[in-house]
């Protein structure tokens, strides 16, 4: 796939625009464009074309001269970023340049970037995970944030046609409070997950283990081949296996002939017409040449990531919105969610010494929410609740570093797999507090001048409690599966850690209280849509990124179906 | 008097060891002890060792390359102590020493070595204490090792596109552990 048309110096005027290529951006562009609508994406970073831009994704690591270490001068672009451990000199080129693009942290917060077409639906972890109504009336039933303007029937559809084109591939179980998705086969549990999995399911009633629900194709779908197991993902893959923006939405909106796609593209600001009360088009910096550009349309997508897309609305200053495009209530760049990360327990498991296994599972087990799903399962510490991911498998020869041991015997018995092992890490809901808000910082400019955020967030008391409990259950879980030298921990990580950065513009039902309307419409500017992380109204404590997809194509369904009507 | 002195003199300058390569970053002496220190660590037995896969010449190049310059003085730094230590407790530096000296100095080392936390998905978790300069070489000497192309290929388990997850078979159908 190739040939985007990135020629946008022609034309300055389109049906639709779309600010961002990452997961919702993608699908905005495929939904408009396979509608019928001529839509320019706007990309801030370059382009990267499916398999072509993937450099280093069969590289070995004997391939390069350091082996997949980072030079000193490339740590230097991530300064921040490099925190979250996941940065590699195998895909230091998917991650934005913190020098060029500062932010302040008025208490500490990870934020981690991806500026280049497709954005962070190259790195993502492609976790997959339906919300339920625990999760859409958890606003309402105990009071914090307000309620969601939708409930799980408006978005089951929408779930369905994103996991269609998508892939997802999991295991039905019929969970109330983790509804399955369309399933493709799901991938398979190694012997020591099977046994952990029936000892926990055996050892607790309603507590279930399972293999990770993914957007990994386990059987070819429209054209993209499934996944060969090497565990390559965030090189990009060659066989377009996992979902991303490059490998599967852009290509289908690039079919429709309707995409233009333009990098290098910062959007700074949504122009208003006060008259219309409409917006008509995006404000945008090209970041090679620094020339200010407007481009024009009948609709407009914000989905530049969470904070992203706070930001352009706070850039997106008229005499109607002094404070930032549908910043009525003031809730513009409050309510900064994410999911508690690293507090969990892992140990070894005896036995199994003759078992081994064949392939790179990008995925791991998951073991669903299990507090405060009913009277039964209350918790009085805290509300809402949590999950686990993690995953089992034999120690290699890293192992090595901690032996007391040197010597010939030592080198060759490290050859061999060594011990079982098993962890569990938890993510907890982050409640939606007004206190934690990201604001503009004039005093820090960008590479191009421009006005950065600053971050102002930090757990609440309902996160540490969960974080607490959830350190407590994971040790018991494991005690009472039977696994041996066990380490409990809480690594007792800011927020940001968990990239799953949600709200700051939410959905809600009025327009007092709330940035954007059940459709996912900016109060006051219905002509522009916010479906990324910044609408969300509550977290959850399941991973954002399947729901981001489901909300965008109902939007733009209802965007398309509404300009029809000349609504728009 | 003199003849002895001379002759001592003479066996010092022959034994005065060089590798024999040009190191990018390490100077002579700490190049002889990378080289005696890895070689102690993972020595040749049936199959190959440490300097065998030149180990040695790929951490010096891992020092010049990838290290900024405070962890690079450091390293210089706890070469020339782990030395100084040596010949203040066994006469000479490791290089030097004898089998069974190297292997007491390195005993010593593990027992008084904090060991790395273990880690899930590129964090270690829980409070990692200081872990001295010794477990640091030794497991950037495994790293070095079990990265290389000849092991990763040859030795280990190998299969860059497995292709499919197979979550029980017999270890027996693979022998090695995998290399990627």
């Amino acid at each position: 796939m190739a040939n985007f048309n990135i020629d946008a110096k022609q034309e300055m005027t389109y049906d639709a625009i779309v600010i961002g290529s990452g997961i919702s951006g993608g699908w905005a562009a495929k939904e408009l464009c396979e509608k019928g609508l001529k839509t320019l994406v706007l990309e801030r970073g370059r382009i990267v074309e499916h398999v072509t831009d993937y450099p280093t994704m069969s590289l070995d690591p004997w391939d390069t001269e350091l082996r997949g270490s980072l030079t000193p001068e490339q740590k230097a672009k991530h300064p921040k970023g490099i925190r979250s451990g996941f940065i590699g000199s195998m895909n230091e080129h998917f991650h934005a340049n913190d020098v060029d693009n500062p932010y302040t942290e008025v208490k500490p917060f990870l934020w981690v970037r991806a500026h280049q077409m497709g954005g962070r639906s190259l790195l993502w972890g492609k976790q997959c995970y339906r919300w339920s109504d625990l999760d859409f009336e958890a606003n309402l039933k105990d009071g914090h944030g307000v309620d969601w303007p939708i409930r799980y029937k408006d978005i089951a559809p929408w779930y369905t046609y994103v996991e269609k084109f998508a892939g997802i591939s999991g295991e039905a179980l019929g969970l109330p409070q983790l509804p399955d998705s369309h399933f493709l086969p799901p991938m398979e549990l190694n012997c020591v997950e099977k046994h952990v999995k029936e000892r926990i399911e055996k050892e607790y009633n309603g507590r279930n283990m399972i293999i990770g629900r993914v957007a990994h194709l386990t059987e070819p779908l429209n054209g993209r081949g499934k996944c060969q197991f090497r565990n390559r993902c965030d090189r990009g893959c060659p066989y377009g296996a996992y979902f991303s923006s490059n490998a599967v939405t852009l290509p289908a909106a690039n079919a429709t002939g309707n995409l233009t796609i333009r990098p290098f593209s910062i959007a700074q600001s949504i122009i208003y017409d006060d008259a219309s009360g409409k917006a008509t088009g995006v404000r945008i910096i090209d970041s090679e040449t620094s020339e200010v550009l407007e481009y024009h349309a009948k609709i407009i997508f914000c989905n530049a990531s969470t904070l992203s897309s706070t930001q352009i609305l706070m850039n997106s200053t008229s005499d109607r919105f002094p404070n930032g495009l549908g910043n009525d209530s003031g809730e513009l760049g409050h309510n900064l969610m994410d999911h508690t990360y690293r507090v969990g327990a892992m140990g070894k498991v005896d036995g199994f010494e003759d078992q081994y296994y064949k392939g790179r599972r990008p995925n791991g087990i998951y073991i669903p929410r299990y507090y405060n799903l009913d009277e039964q399962t209350k918790s009085d510490k805290f509300v809402r609740g949590f999950g686990f991911q993690g995953s089992g498998g034999r120690a290699g020869w890293g192992s090595g570093s901690n032996q007391e041991n040197f010597g010939g015997e030592f080198k060759d018995g490290l050859m061999k797999p060594g011990p079982w092992e098993f962890f569990i890490t938890g993510f907890a809901e982050c409640l939606p507090s007004h206190e934690n808000k990201v604001y503009l910082n004039k005093d820090v400019l960008d590479k191009w001048g421009q006005p950065t955020l600053s971050i102002n967030a930090e757990w609440g008391e309902n996160e540490l409690a969960m974080n607490k409990q959830i350190r407590i259950d994971a040790k018991e879980m494991l005690e009472r599966a039977g696994l041996q030298d066990i380490t409990d921990f809480d690594n007792e990580h800011e927020m940001g850690y968990g990239i799953h950065e949600m709200g700051t513009a939410r959905m809600g039902r009025d327009p007092k209280t709330s940035i954007l309307n059940g459709n996912n419409q900016v109060h006051g500017a219905k002509n522009v849509f916010v479906t990324d992380g910044a609408c969300m109204t509550s977290s959850s404590c399941v991973n954002p990124s399947l729901t981001y997809m489901a909300l965008t194509a109902r939007a733009a369904d209802f965007a398309v179906s509404e300009l029809k009507k000349n609504n728009l | 008097m003199a003849a002895p002195t001379l002759l001592s003199l003479l066996q010092s300058c022959k034994e005065q060891k060089r590798v024999d390569w040009i190191p990018q970053f390490l100077n002579q002496d700490q190049a002889v002890f990378l080289a005696s220190f890895v070689d102690t660590i993972l020595p040749r037995t049936e199959t190959p060792g440490a300097l065998d896969m030149k180990v040695d010449i790929f951490m010096d190049l891992m020092y010049a390359k990838a290290y900024d310059e405070g962890s690079q003085q450091y390293v210089k730094t706890e070469i020339d102590k782990f030395n100084s230590v040596c010949k203040d407790e066994f006469g000479s530096v490791f290089a030097d020493l004898s089998a069974e000296d190297k292997t007491t100095v390195l005993k010593k080392a593990e027992a008084e070595t904090a060991k790395f936390n273990p880690g899930v998905w590129g964090t270690a978790v829980g409070e990692q204490k200081p872990v001295a300069f010794y477990r640091q070489l030794k497991s950037m000497s495994l790293w070095a090792y079990f990265s290389s192309e000849e092991v990763g290929k040859n030795i280990l388990s190998y299969d860059p596109i497995p292709g499919e997850y197979l979550g029980c078979i017999p270890l027996s159908d693979v022998g090695n552990t995998w290399s990627l």
